[in-house]
């Protein structure tokens, strides 16, 4: 004990140097915070820190539950919310390069936005039910006629249909989609499952 | 497959699809993150702001923020804290703008009149203490405080965002810690 403290109501609860056996709450928190590694034994043999180590760790445990209870009191964001948000939005933001499309015209001058071929490449999942396309990129010069351009996506399946199946569903519908639509030079159309989806935690409203 | 069922399961796709189709500038995913991620956010300036006052507009702002710049976003995946980040940024903005001049951290808080531990369900006791604690706290402990505990800043993090060099976040955060413990007993 000193004569040093000018705090009596922490003093009373233990968290001044003096009750700490010498250390800081502060020194405590970045014990915590390394896992208590490497073992300290004048933290660890002392009463008086094992108290506030104790205090610490309940207040870390009871500030997520405060987190998780202050969460659950906001109301969920309806429809008049979101439309509020999205309208500040700027919707063409990301339209990304311009891949040329040839023309017979020599007047004309044809081109798709990076932006409608990644949308392109999304609407395939509707050929696939259940299946969801996620980011979507054009690895290549696509902006120069005929250069090779990689298609790499994430995609989401549901759980229990056979990934490879559905893998190459997938890539051969977006193949047709692109050639279909753009005159892109696609060598690859790589696939990354991202996530399966578990069905059994669906509503029976969602099946179907 | 109707609009309906299509984002139903956008709804139940994990952020790593959901953030990697908006950051290709699929609207509906992107309102799927809106309707995920509002209550925390909201949730989280509240704690930050300790008011209600301007909570819409910096969730609204921050939204808007996250879509100009999901492109810059590394990983899909991590949407949730990035989100985080930029309504804590949103947050500390606000704070900034209406900081009145005097230094609050060393004026006396009254205890709270609306809430006494008899009055407290024994089983929300101490999220309700901490809760209430919280609202006593003075602005920077409590900035500090909910940066580092529910935003997950580190120290140099904090020290940045409020501008404050890293002895003074490390020791505000110190003093929030103590102030919230005491507290805490005193509720027990």
């Amino acid at each position: 004990m000193t004569d040093e403290r000018d705090a009596p109501e922490l003093r009373r609860l233990g968290l001044e140097p003096a009750d700490l056996d010498g250390h800081t709450i502060e020194q405590l928190t970045d014990y915590l915070d390394a896992g208590r590694m490497p073992a300290d034994p004048t933290i660890d043999d002392s009463a008086g820190c094992r108290l506030a180590l104790d205090a610490l760790e309940r207040l870390h445990a009871v500030t997520g539950r405060l987190m998780a209870d202050d969460e659950a009191a906001e109301p969920e964001a309806d429809e008049s919310w979101v439309d509020r948000v999205l309208s500040g939005i700027v919707l063409d933001a990301r339209s990304g390069r311009r891949i040329p499309i040839d023309s017979p015209s020599p007047v004309a001058d044809l081109g798709i936005t990076e932006g409608a071929v990644r949308g392109l490449v999304r609407a395939a999942e509707n050929s696939i039910p259940g299946v969801l396309v996620g980011r979507c990129r054009l690895d290549g010069d696509i902006e120069q006629p005929g250069a090779p351009v990689r298609v790499l996506l994430d995609a989401s399946v549901p759980y229990g249909d056979p990934i490879s199946d559905v893998v190459q569903r997938l890539r051969a519908e977006v193949g047709v989609r692109l050639r279909a639509h753009t005159e892109l030079n696609v060598t690859g159309i790589d696939i990354v499952i991202r996530d399966v989806r578990d069905p059994s935690s669906w509503s029976e409203e969602d099946r179907g | 497959m109707d609009v309906r069922r299509s984002s139903n399961a956008l709804e139940r796709a994990d952020d790593a699809i959901v953030a990697g189709r908006a950051m290709d500038g699929d609207v509906a995913a992107f309102a799927v993150l809106v309707r995920r991620y509002t209550p925390m956010m909201r949730a989280y300036t509240h704690r930050m702001l300790n008011a209600s006052a301007d909570v819409d507009d910096i969730v609204q702002e921050a939204f808007v923020t996250a879509w100009q710049r999901l492109p810059e976003l590394d990983d899909p995946a991590k949407v949730k804290s990035w989100l985080m980040r930029i309504v804590s940024r949103r947050a500390v903005d606000r704070l900034r703008a209406t900081r009145p001049a005097v230094d609050i951290d060393d004026l006396e808080q009254p205890a709270p009149s609306h809430a006494s531990p008899s009055r407290i369900a024994e089983a929300k006791a101490e999220v309700q203490a901490l809760g209430a604690a919280l609202n006593e706290l003075p602005e920077g402990q409590r900035e500090c405080w909910v940066l580092r505990e529910i935003g997950g800043y580190s120290y140099d993090e904090i020290a940045e965002e409020l501008d404050i060099p890293v002895s003074t976040a490390r020791g505000l955060l110190a003093r929030a810690r103590k102030y919230i413990i005491v507290r805490m007993e005193e509720w027990r």
